[in-house]
């Protein structure tokens, strides 16, 4: 399987000298073309800081970060917003549309940051949102369509550049069960018909047990890995309380 | 502790409040400078006459000022509105601490009196300094003697500053207590979050509305362009409702407009970060366009004052070589109510004991008869230009003067012109308006006759000639001698040129002696070159002050507004800026479309001002070339320059000012 992303004894500290916060702690990973990762983790296991740190809208503090091959801890700050827009596609939470755009021209703007020639971009658009069935909804401003909606406007916006790797950050958090389920099923095909590769953020075990691996973060380290394999979701989804249980247990702030 | 809180707040938000601090400081300034003229001249050595147009022009001043404090007030208002929006959040920090709203009222009201200290003795402090290089510039164009310096200090105009002003910012807190009192927690704590619910119209509508507005405009200017600014007509008015509503309908529609168009070109719009900022323009507009139209208006105001103000002054005061020819020209009226029996000046000077060839190289004296027909008899009313008024009520309805044509040849002489001839049976014109002289020359071609004493004449050649200083005619008709005799002028004219060395001030003081103490007046009164030239100067100064005063106030008002919507919408959009960062945009193309977007709202209102000057200013132009010639393309370089350097400032600190507010919003840690 082709390595798409490598992180390397990855650090990020905050604070000065004397009150240090390890964010991060020495991690390492990797995740091959076509996986759907997910990385759970309660508030401040530090998933929130190692998804800024690889979307490069952070600095790590110590380790390497590689995405095909390139190293993206080194890159000039002017190399990073075109390796943002040329290898990256985002997922956030509060989708993050813009209110003033169509549904159509969210997905558009993505193409003309990247700088795609403007007569391609209908035909892009439009066979995105063919694949996520949000067809009828492109000539809608986002006040006009729902929570699912318009998180799957955000992930047409993501694959839309056809980026080495999306993002997403706790996609599901803003979302209803129905809705999440929905665009779950939607990340899903992205990821078996068009072979995206996906690294998703989620403290939900719900979320998380429609990927194909999930890596728990505690206290900046990664605590523990498993993989579906041959797992139904329902067993998956069993598996990934028990870890929950057990990091809680641990814990000792888990009933 | 409040005190601290206060002083903390105001060092903190700096940023936000420079562009309206410096705008109160200007304001302040302009204020004081101009309220202080009385005093800045005071120990200027010039003319009674003089004295007399500074007089008005305080007293205009003063006028003015009452209206300039309300748009200065509203600007106040308004913009301390938009700050304390920005702070809600703030508000509802110190509300959710448990502070009182009373103390929190209080917290503002000492804000807003500490900003208001501070650029009312800013402002007061730049208006002294500026006042003393104003009253160089005062002494310089009345061209007095300005050998000592005086440092020159307007109590009056400290006070009235201070009073104005205060009652701004009173009424100011009075508008904070009132919004402090009527806070909701739950709104102040949300207001980050931005729920404005968008209503983007069918974009079909807007092209609609926006041919309709372009009708509106194209058919105000039609009419102010066939009415020519003389008269308050229907027609007037109509321009005016049409051009208000056709601005309004224009900045409503434009951006929709606008978006429509460049959809349309699909090259055009997915290019770069077009589709963004016009997206942008057009979902802010809805609430803006009145404040657009309103600076657009406000900016017309400007640029209107300014070069026509200029022009007016300029073309007074060029006109004035043309139209004073002589050094003095008295005049005498002999009829009902007068008791002068003789309207022959120089005979009557004599009486008194003047003997003119004694003051004067050259003298002419000239008699006026009146005739039997207006000028209808020369005119048709269609053929009558419109600048001049109604044709009915002027022209139509005047009598045409008559001179003899030795008397006519005894100016031509006097400026050293060849004598004109005339035939038994012909007549002459001599009239100072250009555009008449045409029509008399068609009159002259056509061979229209008249009649004159029951004798028919037929036109002979129309000649431009000032009978006496500062005359304006329609025409007078000139006839051969022999056609007057028997008949007794009405008004008698005479003009002098002083003998070399004569001391002109020691005649007219003479004169003026004995006009005062005869029995029987010698003349009615005289215009000398030195005082219409010494006044020309006064009217100068007046107008271009009163220009320079409003127009300035109202172009900082203008830039103002703009400047502070465009930096409250930035901190609103910073997040947007943000998410196309996270996107992949480049800085330089998140800050182009930054640019673009304020350039949109800054160049539209500036651009539509400019369109309805133009008009404006092409028919004042015509107005004024009747009376002089206005140097047009000196005033609008001058005031192009003025408008450009204050508005462009305003510019560029917004661009700027905006820049690092969207940046401040670091990308680097996450705002929720």
């Amino acid at each position: 399987m082709e390595r798409i992303l490598k992180v390397e004894h990855m650090e990020k500290y905050y604070g000065t000298r004397g009150n240090v916060t390890k964010a991060v702690d020495d991690i390492g990973f990797e995740v091959g073309k076509g996986e759907f990762v997910g990385i759970m983790g309660a508030s401040g296991s530090g998933k929130t800081t190692l998804l800024n740190c690889l979307s490069t809208i952070d600095t790590v503090t110590a380790g390497h970060i590689y995405l095909e091959g390139t190293d993206i801890t080194s890159l000039k700050p002017g190399r990073l917003s075109r390796f943002r827009r040329t290898k990256l596609g985002f997922i956030f939470q509060d989708f993050n549309l813009l209110d003033t755009l169509t549904a159509y021209e969210n997905i558009a703007l993505a193409l003309t940051i990247a700088k795609t020639p403007p007569l391609e971009i209908d035909v892009r658009v439009r066979q995105v949102a063919r694949a996520l069935e949000i067809e009828e909804i492109l000539p809608k401003y986002p006040y006009e369509i729902s929570g699912g909606q318009k998180q799957r406007v955000a992930c047409a916006r993501a694959i839309v550049t056809k980026p080495a790797l999306i993002l997403a950050d706790e996609p599901t958090g803003s979302l209803d069960s129905k809705s999440s389920r929905m665009l779950l099923e939607s990340l899903e095909a992205l990821n078996g018909d068009l072979q995206a590769t996906i690294l998703m953020v989620t403290h939900d075990a719900f979320t998380a047990s429609y990927c194909r691996r999930i890596l728990f973060l505690r206290d900046g380290k990664i605590f523990n890995e498993i993989v579906r394999g041959q797992d139904t979701r329902k067993q998956f989804f069993g598996r990934i309380i028990e870890v929950q249980t057990l990091m809680g247990g641990e814990n000792g702030d888990v009933l | 502790m409040f005190f601290k809180l206060v002083l903390k707040n105001a060092s903190k938000s700096v940023k936000d409040y420079l562009v309206y601090f410096l705008t109160l400081m200007f304001g302040v300034c302009l204020f004081y400078l101009f309220n202080s003229i009385d005093a800045q001249t005071v120990m200027l050595k010039i003319d009674e006459s003089q004295k007399e147009i500074l007089k008005t022009l305080v007293k205009v001043v003063g006028y003015v000022s009452v209206f300039i404090s309300v748009i200065l007030g509203f600007l106040v208002v308004y913009a301390n509105g938009f700050l304390m929006k920005r702070r809600k959040k703030e508000l509802g920090i110190y509300m959710t601490l448990g502070m009182p709203k009373r103390k929190i009222s209080a917290v503002i009201i000492f804000e807003t009196f500490l900003i208001g200290l501070l650029s009312l003795a800013a402002g007061i402090a730049a208006g002294i300094f500026l006042a003393q290089g104003m009253s160089a510039v005062t002494a310089k164009l009345f061209e007095a003697d300005l050998s000592q310096f005086v440092f020159t200090f307007s109590k009056d105009a400290f006070w009235k500053t201070l009073v104005y002003f205060g009652v701004m910012f009173l009424v100011v807190v009075a508008f904070n207590t009132l919004s402090v009192s009527r806070l909701k927690l739950i709104d102040l704590l949300s207001a980050g979050r931005r729920n404005q619910r968008l209503r983007i119209g069918r974009l079909w509508v807007s092209v609609v509305i926006f041919l309709v507005s372009v009708g509106c405009l194209a058919a105000s200017y039609h009419l102010i362009e066939t009415n020519g600014m003389i008269q308050f007509t229907p027609e007037f008015a109509a321009s005016l409702a049409l051009g208000s509503v056709g601005t309004l309908l224009f900045f409503l529609s434009l951006s929709g407009f606008l978006l429509r168009v460049v959809q349309s070109n699909q090259k055009l719009y997915f290019k770069n970060l077009n589709m963004f900022v016009l997206r942008q323009f057009n979902s802010k507009i809805n609430t803006t366009f009145v404040s657009v139209s309103v600076i657009c208006i406000m900016l017309l105001i400007t640029i209107g004052t300014l070069s026509t103000g200029m022009g007016i002054s300029n073309a007074l005061s060029k006109d004035l070589r043309q139209s004073t020819p002589y050094d003095v020209s008295f005049s005498a009226y002999v009829g009902d109510g007068v008791q002068r029996k003789s309207s022959n000046i120089e005979q009557n000077l004599k009486k008194s004991g003047i003997n003119l060839a004694d003051w004067a190289d050259r003298y002419a004296q000239i008699n006026f008869y009146v005739s039997d027909f207006t000028y209808g008899a020369f005119f048709q009313k269609s053929d009558w230009p419109k600048e001049l008024g109604n044709f009915d009520h002027s022209a139509g309805a005047t009598r045409v003067n008559a001179v003899s044509l030795s008397d006519f040849n005894k100016v031509r002489k006097m400026r050293g012109e060849p004598p004109v001839s005339l035939k038994q049976d012909q007549y002459g014109v001599s009239c100072t308006i250009d555009s008449l002289l045409s029509l008399y020359e068609k009159n002259r071609k056509t061979g229209k006759k008249i009649s004159f004493g029951g004798k028919s004449l037929v036109p002979a050649a129309a000649e431009k000639a000032v009978l006496m200083n500062g005359y304006g005619s329609f025409g007078d008709v000139i006839v051969p001698d022999a056609l007057l005799r028997g008949r007794t002028s009405v008004t008698t004219i005479l003009n002098l040129n002083y003998k070399p060395g004569v001391n002109g001030e020691a005649f007219l003081k003479k004169v003026k002696a004995i006009h005062l103490s005869a029995p029987e007046q010698p003349y009615d009164f005289y215009d000398s070159k030195a005082e219409l030239c010494a006044r020309s100067v006064g009217y100068k100064v007046m107008v271009s002050y009163l220009a320079l005063y409003i127009g300035l106030v109202f172009l900082i008002a203008a830039a103002a507004v703009l400047a502070l919507q465009q930096l409250s919408e930035s901190s609103d959009n910073a997040e947007r800026y943000g998410l196309l960062r996270k996107l992949g945009a480049e800085e330089k193309m998140v800050n182009r479309a930054l640019l673009a977007q304020i350039a949109l709202y800054f160049l539209l209102p500036l651009s539509l001002a400019i369109v309805h000057s133009a008009v404006g200013i092409d028919v004042a132009n015509r107005v004024i070339t009747d009376v002089g010639n206005m140097d047009v393309l000196g005033n609008i370089v001058m005031t192009a320059v003025i408008v450009l350097a204050v508005y462009g400032a305003y510019f560029l600190a917004t661009y700027l000012g905006s820049k690092s507010m969207i940046r401040q919003k670091n990308l680097y840690r996450r705002t929720e």
